[in-house]
């Protein structure tokens, strides 16, 4: 199921440029928005959803690396590749180091365009599950109490529940009511996946 | 022994002589060397006796070697003198035959028994010379690197701005294509419309080229008054030195009666010196060693023309008419912007720049300026 309303986002100070892209990528089946400045993108594009940006690297007002850097803050989860021309080579490897997914070189080799655009899709739609999983995760780890939060803590350090009831200081047949409820508010249905969920949360959030 | 008045200012004029530093060579009418100077010695490298008697042709490269004879003559017939009184550079030469650049000031001396005898007074120019000569390549370079800079900033420019129609259009096809490929459900007033759009992105790409004339056109068009005479004189003065490495004879006829012009200045003068660096190319190119070069101002009906006529290598007849067209050139390393951008300056100021194959080969340019602009 796709959660974005467009799949493609396009940001270009040229009209042309911007209309021929939309057309080749709904030759494609792909749906894509426009946006002709970084200020625009900024005053209209808030609120849209899209999985993946096509970024001019030169244009009038902010350029394409200087709205890059003002969204880049907010961690970005759509990739963004940048359209540069021949001269830009230097400016789109210096986008890459700050994290763009690619560059694109005008004019566009179709079948290079349509395969970056699919990674880049591709790649949102990972970020996207994980995103979506880590805060249901985060959702199902504040429905447990503070006593459930400290068994669950010890629990994935590989502690046994005797170990826990040392530790605690409460009594083993305890350690396993907190257990159960536990596993429970995690929807986990074994120590094993319990110990992935903790570990996928605690990469994500670093 | 008592040194008579005589004997004393003979010594001290002796004395003089040889400290001067400059050569001091005295001869007769006849041109034989009288008095020889040290400095004259280490100058030319002869000592006194090899030259005391001896012509002072001898002293002097082809051609004035022949015709010093004649000068001499000349001046005691006529008493017209084309270099006494006044100084010249010229050559002269060494004993071991090498020429180098001299000043020379020539002075007669009257009231003699036995006739007229003339000094000169020679100063060595070498060093001077070859401190021009590299302060010239220097300007050389430098005027190519800013050539190169400007060429360069020029084309990113253009390839820049014609790269985004390209794109488009590009990407316009490849979209169309797919879209049949894929059997999509468009009727054909969208493949109409992708047609369009195709065809107004190369024209687009085309006004590229067109804009950069206009650019000239609106650009900094800013009319003073000015002599063309004199605009003209400026920039032949700019050209003196690689008219005279490459041994062409450049004439300029000017129109002295020309009342002042309003016109822009720099851009007239870009035209001249396009027009101008054209023929020497041309003339470069057919390596023809009586090479000239003629510039003349005429005032015609109702304009003003400006005509720069050369013998060089000409324009072929099949390409006479491209070349005014932009990025249309015959040089190697030309961009074949000059002769369009000074057809646009042309027309900015309400006049013409017009080709033609002179019938004893070789090129000739006319720029003509409406007579309004005079005042």
């Amino acid at each position: 199921m796709k959660m974005s309303e467009y799949d493609v986002c396009i940001i270009d100070d040229d009209e042309a440029i911007r209309e021929s892209l939309r057309l080749l990528l709904f030759a494609d089946g792909l749906k894509s928005c426009c946006f002709e400045s970084a200020d625009d993108f900024l005053e209209k594009g808030q609120g849209t959803t899209f999985s993946c940006m096509l970024l001019d690297i030169r244009m009038p007002g902010k350029d394409g690396l200087e709205l890059f850097q003002l969204l880049n803050r907010e961690s970005l989860l759509y990739p963004v590749i940048f359209i540069t021309g021949h001269g830009d080579i230097p400016l789109a490897v210096s986008a890459i180091k700050q994290g763009a997914f690619d560059f694109l070189t005008k004019p566009f080799e179709e079948g290079e365009l349509l395969k970056k655009i699919h990674a880049a899709l591709d790649s949102f739609e990972s970020n996207r599950k994980r995103a979506l999983e880590d805060r249901e995760l985060r959702s199902r780890i504040e429905l447990c109490t503070p006593r459930e939060l400290d068994v669950m803590r010890l629990l994935v350090q590989g502690l046994s529940n005797k170990g826990i009831a040392d530790t605690l200081n409460i009594s083993p047949r305890t350690v396993e009511i907190h257990r159960a409820h536990v596993m429970e508010k995690m929807d986990a249905e074994s120590l094993p996946a319990l110990v992935r969920m903790v570990t996928q949360l605690e990469t994500d959030e670093v | 022994m008592k040194t008579t008045e005589a004997e004393q200012s003979n010594t001290l004029f002796d004395a003089l002589m040889d400290a001067a530093v400059d050569a001091i060579i005295v001869i007769d009418d006849h041109g034989l060397i009288r008095r020889f100077n040290r400095a004259a010695q280490r100058m030319f490298g002869y000592s006194l006796e090899e030259v005391r008697g001896r012509n002072i042709k001898m002293l002097m490269p082809q051609p004035h070697r022949q015709k010093h004879d004649g000068y001499l003559a000349r001046y005691r017939k006529t008493r017209e003198a084309s270099i006494i009184g006044v100084g010249r550079e010229t050559n002269g030469l060494k004993r071991d035959g090498t020429p180098f650049p001299i000043h020379l000031s020539v002075g007669e001396i009257t009231g003699n028994q036995v006739g007229n005898y003339y000094v000169g007074i020679i100063r060595d120019l070498t060093d001077q010379k070859l401190a021009e000569d590299q302060v010239h390549q220097l300007e050389d370079q430098l005027l190519h690197a800013d050539r190169l800079v400007i060429l360069g900033e020029l084309t990113a420019g253009i390839a820049h701005e014609i790269n985004q129609p390209l794109t488009a259009i590009a990407a316009y096809a490849d979209a169309g294509k797919n879209l049949v490929a894929r059997g999509t459900d468009l009727n054909l007033q969208d493949f109409q419309l992708i047609y369009e759009r195709i065809a107004a992105q190369s024209r687009r790409a085309g006004e590229v080229v067109q804009r950069m004339r206009k650019l000239v056109r609106t650009g900094t068009l800013s009319k003073t008054r000015h002599d063309l005479n004199q605009l003209i004189r400026n920039i032949l003065l700019l050209f003196e030195y690689e008219v005279n490495k490459s041994n062409v004879k450049l004439e300029f006829f000017s129109n002295d009666a020309l009342a002042p012009m309003y016109l822009d200045e720099i851009q007239i003068q870009q035209i001249i010196v396009n027009l101008v660096k054209n023929s020497l190319d041309a003339l470069h190119e057919s390596g023809r060693p009586d090479g000239m070069i003629e510039i003349r101002v005429d005032r015609l009906d109702k304009e003003v023309a400006v005509s720069v006529l050369d013998n060089g290598i000409g324009v072929p007849e099949n390409l006479n008419k491209r070349l005014f067209e932009p990025f249309f050139t015959t040089k190697p390393k030309g961009v074949g912007l000059g002769l369009s951008i000074c057809k646009s300056i042309a027309a900015a100021h309400g006049g013409s720049l017009s080709f033609s194959s002179p019938p004893r080969g070789g090129s000739c340019f006319v720029l003509k300026l409406p007579l309004e602009y005079i005042g």
